[in-house]
């Protein structure tokens, strides 16, 4: 294939969406090359890290999903206007990154609705409520009304806003006390040329 | 909390100071405990680009105040002109692309940030067993290092050594010259091996570029100079 580009990953949002978007908003064709789990074990060895995402351009390869949000988005003006701006673009997805890792036990929890219960209240709210306050205060020190970071897109503000809509989804009213965010993520959303994605990609369940 | 306003009077006085100089060097001050830890690269990349800052190691008492003013609660916070700065990362990678130590193209970049993300992930699953092993935590240390440290390690270090010798031994890890990922692996291995002698010997090539970051002459001086510390 004559494509620049190649993003290798499972047949799911997960860790690849956000260079998906990406590629789309910026009109840059790619090879969505979504692999099962037979085509992983032959190539696991073969990438940098033995993990995906992997993105590929001309033939050369690079692993770790911030490391390549970063520089599509940097190729493609979506990574701040300023060195301070990507710096709060990044301590914005780094401070993200910890509370992801603390929720993830919460999240997609098949057990017990006793057991749900625990997790909701042992887990996600303690894991919500320590980071969304900071996400707000950035948002009001450095964002803009459509915005969690500067005056126009980020691939923060498209790593959030995907992980909110799964968040939304499982849980209804997990965000109601930070309105800041909710108006956010929802101006994210509704971003015409990203909208246009969410229509069209795969519908995978996350 | 007097701190905490103090710092917004810093902060104006460099607002006015910057319109009326706009040609001053912006003023840092790197606030840490007083250990490596996630400040000793950032510390580092001061040291190599011969950038004057103020070296802040908070004494463990004062730690429960000065949080009260810092951005998310947690240290290292880097004040340029007064503007408070969070997650060590950040930090490490803004004053890099600054000075010149993040990897000369925009693909070396990425691949530092990549061999960075990764760093992050194996720390966080070495930490429980090294805890033990530097004495803040209990545990059996002999059989956490076989079911934990060892294929932790292996596992990085791997990596690390395959990366150095695909970009030609030359003892960096990322192109022709230091970056901050080369800093970090080299004050992590020292860290390391100050608790854990010769639990890196197995990886040359890596050794080879904690080598060349050592005797790098900048970070040989702020080596000698600086106050040493467990980790």
């Amino acid at each position: 294939s004559m494509l620049r580009y190649k993003l290798i990953y499972f047949p799911i949002r997960g860790r690849g969406e956000v260079a998906r978007q990406l590629f789309y908003l910026a009109g840059v064709p790619f090879k969505d090359d979504r692999i099962t789990i037979s085509e992983w074990s032959s190539l696991k060895a073969k990438t940098p890290f033995g993990q995906l995402p992997v993105l590929e351009v001309d033939g050369h390869q690079l692993a770790q999903s911030f490391a390549i949000f970063r520089y599509l988005a940097q190729e493609f003006g979506f990574a701040g206007d300023s060195p301070l701006e990507a710096l709060w673009v990044d301590v914005t997805a780094d401070q993200h990154k910890e509370y992801e890792n603390k929720i993830k036990p919460a999240l997609r929890f098949q057990g017990s609705e006793e057991e749900k219960e625990q997790l909701m209240r042992n887990v996600a709210e303690p894991a919500r409520d320590k980071y969304f306050p900071l996400l707000e205060k950035i948002a009001e020190e450095h964002g803009s009304s459509g915005h969690f970071v500067g005056a126009s897109l980020t691939w923060v503000d498209l790593l959030i806003a995907e992980h909110a809509s799964i968040l939304l989804k499982q849980f209804p009213g997990f965000l109601d006390r930070y309105p800041t965010v909710l108006a956010i993520v929802d101006a994210i959303l509704s971003t015409p040329k990203l909208k246009e994605w969410l229509e069209k990609r795969p519908d995978t369940a996350f | 909390f007097r701190a905490c306003s103090m710092s917004r009077v810093f902060f104006y006085f460099f607002e006015i100071l910057k319109y009326i100089l706009p040609e001053t060097m912006p003023s840092y001050k790197l606030t840490y405990f007083d250990t490596q830890g996630f400040a000793e690269v950032s510390r580092q990349l001061f040291a190599l680009s011969d950038t004057p800052f103020e070296d802040n190691r908070l004494p463990r008492e004062e730690w429960p105040e000065y949080q009260k003013c810092t951005p998310f609660g947690k240290m290292p916070v880097l004040e340029v002109d007064g503007q408070k700065l969070p997650q060590s990362f950040a930090i490490a990678r803004f004053l890099a692309r600054k000075f010149g130590f993040a990897g000369k193209t925009e693909w070396e970049q990425a691949w530092v940030d990549a061999l960075g993300d990764q760093f992050k992930d194996y720390l966080n699953a070495f930490l429980p067993f090294f805890r033990v092993a530097f004495g803040t935590a209990t545990g059996d240390l002999e059989a956490m290092k076989k079911s934990d440290g060892e294929p932790i390690r292996d596992n990085f270090f791997g990596i690390l050594e395959k990366q150095a010798k695909d970009n030609g031994s030359t003892g960096f890890l990322v192109g022709s010259s230091l970056t901050w990922i080369d800093l970090i692996v080299a004050d992590h291995m020292g860290v390391v091996e100050y608790h854990l002698p010769h639990f890196l010997d197995g990886f040359p090539e890596v050794q080879r570029v904690r080598r060349n970051v050592i005797e790098t002459p900048k970070i040989k001086e702020w080596l000698e100079k600086r106050p040493e510390r467990p980790y």
